[in-house]
């Protein structure tokens, strides 16, 4: 008993603060997306948070969702956003995976490079954004330079003119930056994973891509859920690169459901509306990640 | 004895006999990821130390034909140039930075590493249940947090405050300082806390005079993690600090670059020397780093 005392008097700050910090705000952002949010009458009713009052607004229903559910560019972002989270989660598995590999062969150099995998992963994609405009612009990109020196181009491309084009961009930016992250999971991953079980396959004559199939990739399962679940998530709340980069545009070529609910709040300061946009695109993100626990690590427990 | 003969033969096979074509593959491969890792960061900085005419060249000079600290010197305000007003922000708001993520950093130390000794050492009520949100929180899209965030600092009249962006952070860095310092503790043999209390400790001072005097690897991978998350944070501090002189470095480097008239080259020479702390702090500290933060996630 007194363990217990002991353990929560721990706890204790800590869930106060996921407390004060997510669930409220959590639940508060529900509550804001069924208001009316006039930003300059706040003095209606109101509840206290440890002595601050915080408004409470308008109660007018599911008119916030019926009113963006009716708006075209609302379903023509979810479009966008379903293709970019999938982009964005096949290429940084994959690459996360390919670079993985790579960097569990022994070589002369692999602490380096295992070092270098940090690189991306620890810039701010404010950074990531300037870095890559250095690359990709169409006045000063190294990339159109090298291009044009190999003769591949005769003229400098605009990569982030065309809607389609700057989509897939910004999938392969945030992959850059991200996919390291997974590359670490994986690495750790294939380093638990017994020698013998390679050996007992390479009697059975198992060349390197059987043996990736049959013995690395079943292996690495809770791992490869775990790097769809944070990529999904973090495919969703990307923002940033498309501030940096595109800010939605060309036209609304890249305007994602994030973006979209980031911009109907704090541009157009439509709360209301703006906070609905993002607690459907929460509501996806929870239902993936359902998704991927019932298909890859239920078919994996009874196994293990 | 056989599986020990198999995994030597193995061992061999792979280290010793690769053939010369796999060998020219491996290392095709090795020079492909270690441009793509780098490259772009090299090249930030090859421009940063450039003209932009020279940027602006046809052919393009991949080795800089003249190499200049112009760009530094305009954005640290010792050359006058015609945005230094933007540029003038830069230091203040790295100042900024360098505030919120020690703060938060410390706090998160602080509440996060005793809350991760508990789940990993005792049962209480509710365990399960409050663990399940903590990472529930890690699922979670933060930004739908931000319109809620928003309001509730202004009515608590903390918008365009450091303190602000300080409570503001935790909902992002706390559920995994707390998820670091666990799978930590985990690893930390228990009898070293019972063996504290046989010997007269009361259960807080086997606490913080035992246990976590052997925790620096968990306390460096959590911190450094921390910090990188705070430093590089860019959404929420637009957001919330619109006052000049309230924000951090990420919205004023983004403001750089959403001015028309300001070089690419001076933009690139802010951007590299922002980024410079996180990536000589997470370089630094990787050991713990990698091994905190795949710990606590191949396990959770």
């Amino acid at each position: 008993m007194a363990e217990a005392r002991f353990a929560v008097f721990l706890v204790l700050p800590t869930l106060v603060a996921i407390f004060v910090v997510v669930l409220f705000p959590l639940a508060y952002s529900l509550w804001l997306s069924f208001t009316d949010v006039n930003l300059l009458r706040t003095t209606g009713p109101a509840i206290e948070l440890f002595g601050v009052r915080v408004p409470l607004f308008r109660w007018i229903g599911v008119a916030n969702y019926v009113r963006i559910l009716d708006d075209p560019l609302y379903w023509s972002s979810l479009w966008r956003t379903l293709y970019f989270v999938g982009a964005f989660v096949l290429e940084a598995t994959v690459v996360g995976m390919g670079m993985a590999l790579v960097l569990h062969e022994r070589f002369h150099g692999r602490p380096l490079l295992r070092s270098l995998l940090l690189v991306p992963w620890s810039l701010s994609r404010v950074v990531v954004g300037l870095l890559w405009i250095g690359i990709l612009d169409f006045e000063f990109g190294v990339l159109n330079g090298v291009l044009t020196r190999v003769g591949v181009i005769d003229h400098y491309i605009s990569f982030l003119r065309d809607g389609f084009t700057a989509l897939n961009v910004l999938v392969s930016v945030y992959m850059w930056n991200q996919a390291p992250f997974a590359s670490l999971l994986f690495l750790a991953g294939l380093q638990s994973i017994s020698l013998d079980l390679y050996s007992a396959a390479e009697v059975d004559g198992a060349g390197y891509w059987q043996r990736f199939r049959y013995v690395t990739l079943p292996a690495l399962r809770p791992i490869v859920f775990l790097v769809l679940v944070l990529a999904t998530v973090n495919g969703f709340l990307m923002l940033d690169l498309i501030y940096v980069l595109t800010m939605g545009g060309p036209g609304n070529d890249t305007t994602t459901l994030s973006w979209l609910g980031f911009q109907t709040t704090f541009a157009y300061f439509k709360f209301g509306p703006g906070t609905a946009i993002l607690y459907t695109l929460t509501a996806l993100c929870l239902l993936l990640t359902f998704v991927y626990h019932r298909l890859i690590l239920a078919s994996f427990e009874p196994e293990a | 004895m056989a599986i020990v003969a198999a995994e030597r033969s193995y061992r061999g096979g792979r280290y010793r006999a690769r053939s010369l074509g796999s060998r020219v593959v491996l290392y095709g491969l090795i020079v492909v990821v270690a441009l793509w890792l780098v490259g772009p960061f090299v090249w930030l900085f090859v421009t940063s130390v450039s003209y932009q005419r020279n940027l602006l060249a046809r052919p393009l000079a991949l080795i800089p034909p003249e190499v200049t600290v112009d760009n530094y010197k305009m954005i640290l305000g010792l050359i006058r140039f015609h945005a230094e007003g933007q540029a003038s922000k830069i230091l203040p708001s790295m100042l900024n930075s360098l505030i919120v993520a020690l703060l938060v950093t410390a706090l998160n130390l602080a509440i996060g590493t005793t809350a991760g000794y508990a789940y990993a050492r005792f049962r209480f009520p509710l365990k399960t249940l409050s663990l399940f949100a903590l990472l529930f929180t890690r699922m979670l899209p933060t930004v739908v947090l931000i319109p809620a965030f928003f309001l509730m600092l202004r009515a608590a009249g903390l918008q365009n405050t450091l303190t602000g962006l300080v409570v503001a952070y935790c909902s992002f860095t706390l559920p995994f300082t707390v998820w670091i310092m666990k799978a930590y503790f985990e690893t930390v043999p228990a009898e070293l806390d019972k063996s504290a209390l046989v010997d007269g400790c009361n259960r807080f001072q086997a606490y913080a005079h035992i246990v976590l005097p052997v925790s620096g690897p968990g306390l460096m991978a959590g911190g450094a993690f921390t910090f990188m998350l705070c430093w590089n944070e860019f959404i929420v501090a637009q957001v919330l600090n619109t006052k000049p002189g309230t924000t951090t470095l990420p919205p004023v480097i983004a403001g750089m670059n959403g001015q028309i008239n300001i070089d690419y080259s001076v933009i690139a020479a802010s951007g590299f020397l922002g980024a410079l702390p996180a990536v000589l702090l997470v370089l630094i500290f990787q050991k713990y780093l990698v091994q905190g933060l795949t710990a606590g996630s191949v396990k959770g």
